[in-house]
């Protein structure tokens, strides 16, 4: 198991589908116009029901580094955190990347999660970096972590071995 | 160089464009004297002539004006003399250039053939794609696509529920067809010998190809199985450009393929999967002790060659022509292979002029069918090929490539063509003999010849209240009959705004939906139905034949529709399909 323990509170890394995954809730990669679109977010939809889709319209839009919240459908989960990350190497990536994060640490706190799951963020079609991904989300995620909070478990969902070898790696140097 | 500061954007463009040159693509980029040679070989510019932003240098100059503005001392010192851009590009240009790169090549690779300098412009133009959807610039189609493929691990984004789903629809009618418990579908069999990958094209819109597959695979003998990961041979990194994507959909496989313990990988009929899964995802995934792999059609080939399945040829008498898939031939060099083994699967095949590595593109490579608003100048650059299908007098063009089937069908229609598109497996599974056949299991009796047919149940539609919609008075009352015959209940409607009320009132099981219609047209009409209340649950059926449907497949404004068939209809399919959407929507609510 690739973990790394936070006094009482735990970072750890499996290969999962993160739509499929039974948590409190997991955060979804996306865009400002707060649009579901394909990938996970068809995943989302077609599992979840479109109810998730209509409450993002009425949300209405998600600037970049900020997170919004809705219910999760007919999913395992009970919320879905919406966190808009940086996209196809924006200026920043780093800064805004990590402020996403904490947007959607923060908004998780707000409902009471205990557990929260995230995929790579932006690893894919939106071409983050996965060194500077990694690097970034799990300092991140132990920092918030280390602070206190209700979150007692925050899981990384990467299913293929390109993303799980670097945060592989990440989590086990400060382990 | 000018005064005016490059944007962000650029400048990521111009750094990854470092990381592309190697000495192939320097000499693509330098060797170009403009002599012209390849432009008549361009299907655009043969559509086209007299537009020069069609002919193969003038796409290549884009990525060559880059490269000389910041690789090439010759650019920096006289950009005017290079034709380097003196100032450098603005965001705005970059919507310019996605027009270039995606709507005007279709990375056909035909143009490099005529070229005395060696140069390949396809590699280019997509190293030019590459830098655009780099920086997130590219049709709205592949953006969709690209982001299934990541994140759902298949360009279409079938879900893995769905996918296995189809296969134990496919495997439960082959045991049926042939009455033998042991002919199924193999899932997730480690240490079979062969791993049989496929186009999510297969699954969701012509699953009887995966059947076919199946029942070639039995009547051999095969130890074989399907993954239920790693499955999609197909690669949207080739046509977006993006060797990241390309690289993660190959290791899929070939991870999956080792995990499973398999001796080698059979890629189905797919051109641009075979190209991509064989030779450059390789590359791209830094594989150093690849899988085997081959082709479905060498597999099919072996099994008649060595005597393993028997084919009937006079079971496909019709007349044949065969359209050679960009990938396969010009760039995998497959050229004989599938003649020989369609020679020995029908009785009448005609070559059509030009062909092998010269062959034309059906123009929807590189991509093509996933962008829709480029549709009509692919399918006024598709005239070349309709001429030279016509010429051949052929009923039947065969394809080994499932992006070729979309092609062909488009511009058969368009240009009004009578004949059809059909695939090598189609072919060797209808040809197939039985009888004489050493079977696995031998005191079973299998039927002499074998039809793949789906067993007729009395009545499989009975209590469900089904919504015909077409503008076509003839289609309409025969899919209503077909339905009533099937114990349906069904209510129709001839336009897309009587479609809607109707659906509304009734709140039918399924609507069998055209997407073609005057008025409000068929993808208005699936779009307010799905996000409309009372029927974005009802699932649907499109039944078209028309290019709009990609639209609704790529673009993606709301969940796809849950089944396609093209037209003309067959009546058991059609049926089959119904039932089949209905039995899993059950399934899903329960
Ligand atoms: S690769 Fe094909 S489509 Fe592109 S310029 Fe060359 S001939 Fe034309
Ligand atoms: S690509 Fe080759 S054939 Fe075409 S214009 Fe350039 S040098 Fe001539």
């Amino acid at each position: 198991m690739v973990e790394r323990k936070i006094g009482d509170k735990n970072l750890r890394l499996v290969r999962e589908d993160i739509t499929e995954m039974e948590v409190d809730a997991f955060v979804f990669d996306i865009t400002e116009d707060v649009k579901l679109g394909s990938g996970f977010g068809a995943a989302i939809q077609q599992r979840g029901g479109i109810v998730i889709q209509k409450e993002l319209d009425e949300i209405g839009g998600c600037p970049t580094g900020e997170a919004v919240v809705t219910e999760a459908g007919i999913l395992k989960a009970d919320w879905i955190i919406h966190a808009n990350g940086p996209k196809f190497r924006e200026e920043d990536e780093e800064g805004k990347l990590r402020k996403t994060v904490q947007s959607a640490l923060a908004r998780a706190e707000e409902k009471g999660v205990k557990r929260l799951a995230f995929p790579p963020m932006g690893t894919g079609l939106y071409q983050v970096p996965l060194d500077l991904c990694s690097r970034v989300m799990v300092k991140t995620i132990s920092d918030h972590l280390a602070e206190g909070g209700t979150l007692e478990e925050v899981l990384i969902a990467a299913p293929d071995n390109r993303e799980f070898d670097p945060f592989k790696a990440q989590i086990q140097e400060g382990a | 160089m000018a005064n005016q500061a490059k944007t962000h954007k650029i400048k990521m463009m111009e750094e990854q464009l470092a990381k592309k040159l190697n000495r192939q693509v320097v000499g693509s980029l330098v060797g170009c004297v403009h002599c012209g040679m390849c432009d008549e070989s361009c299907h655009y510019v043969l559509a086209f002539p007299d537009d020069h932003k069609m002919t193969p240098s003038y796409k290549a100059d884009q990525v060559r004006k880059l490269f000389k503005a910041n690789h090439d001392w010759t650019g920096s010192v006289f950009p005017w003399w290079v034709g380097a851009d003196k100032v450098p590009l603005s965001d705005d240009d970059l919507e310019t250039l996605k027009d270039i790169a995606f709507g005007t090549c279709t990375n056909c690779r035909r143009c490099t053939l005529s070229c005395p300098m060696g140069v390949d412009t396809a590699t280019l133009n997509r190293i030019m794609r590459g830098l655009l959807s780099h920086v997130g610039v590219m049709p709205e189609g592949v953006r969709v696509v690209s982001k299934d493929q990541w994140e759902i691990g298949n360009q279409m984004g079938v879900l893995k529920e769905d996918y296995i789903d189809t296969i134990e629809w496919m495997s439960e009618e082959l045991e049926e067809d042939l009455g033998h418990a042991e002919a199924t579908i193999p899932m997730e069999k480690k240490g079979a010998k062969i791993m049989y990958c496929i186009n999510p094209r297969e699954v969701k819109y012509d699953p009887r190809t995966i059947k076919e597959a199946a029942l070639i695979f039995w009547a051999a003998g095969e130890d074989w199985t399907m993954p239920d990961e790693g499955w999609d041979n197909t690669n949207f990194g080739l046509f977006s450009g993006d060797d990241g994507l390309g690289g993660a959909c190959a290791k899929r496989e070939y991870e999956k393929a080792r995990e499973l313990g398999v001796d080698k990988i059979v890629i189905s009929e797919c051109g641009h999967g075979f190209r991509s899964t064989r030779f450059e995802g390789v590359n791209w995934a830094g594989e150093s002790e690849p899988v085997p792999m081959e082709s479905s059609v060498m597999t099919m080939l072996n099994y008649v060659r060595e005597g393993k399945i028997k084919v009937d040829p006079t079971k496909n008498p019709e007349k044949m022509t065969f359209h050679d898939s960009c990938n396969n031939a010009r760039s995998g060099g497959f050229f004989e292979e599938p003649r020989e083994l369609l020679n020995l699967v029908a009785m009448d095949f005609q070559e059509m002029y030009p062909n092998r590595a010269e062959g034309f593109c059906c123009t929807g490579g590189g991509g093509a069918m996933s962008m829709s608003e480029y549709t009509p100048r692919r399918l006024e650059s598709a005239k070349i090929k309709a001429d030279q299908i016509r010429a051949t007098g052929a009923k039947v063009v065969v394809t080994s490539c499932h992006n070729c089937v979309d092609g062909l069908n488009d511009l058969i229609k368009h240009y009004k063509l009578d004949c059809e598109v059909k695939q090598l497996v189609n072919l060797v599974a209808n040809a197939l003999v039985l009888d004489e056949v050493e079977k696995p299991v031998e005191e079973v009796a299998v039927p002499e010849e074998i039809t793949v047919k789906p067993v007729a149940e009395a009545e499989p539609l009975a209590g469900r209240k089904i919504l015909v919609v077409d503008d076509e008075e003839d289609v309409r009352t025969f899919l209503i009959t077909v339905f009533e015959d099937a114990g349906a209940e069904v209510i129709s409607a001839a336009d897309g705004n009587e479609a809607i009320a109707m659906a509304r009132e009734h709140l039918p099981d399924l609507i069998s939906l055209d997407l073609s219609m005057p008025g409000k047209d068929g993808v208005e009409t699936f779009v307010e139905l799905r996000s409309t209340a009372e029927t974005e649950e009802i699932p649907v059926c499109v039944v078209t034949g028309h290019p709009e449907f990609r639209q609704v497949i790529y673009d993606r404004p709301v969940p796809p529709p849950e089944g396609y068939l093209g037209k003309p209809v067959d009546e058991d399919k059609l049926v089959a399909y119904a039932s089949h959407i209905l039995e899993h929507r059950n399934e899903k609510a329960n």
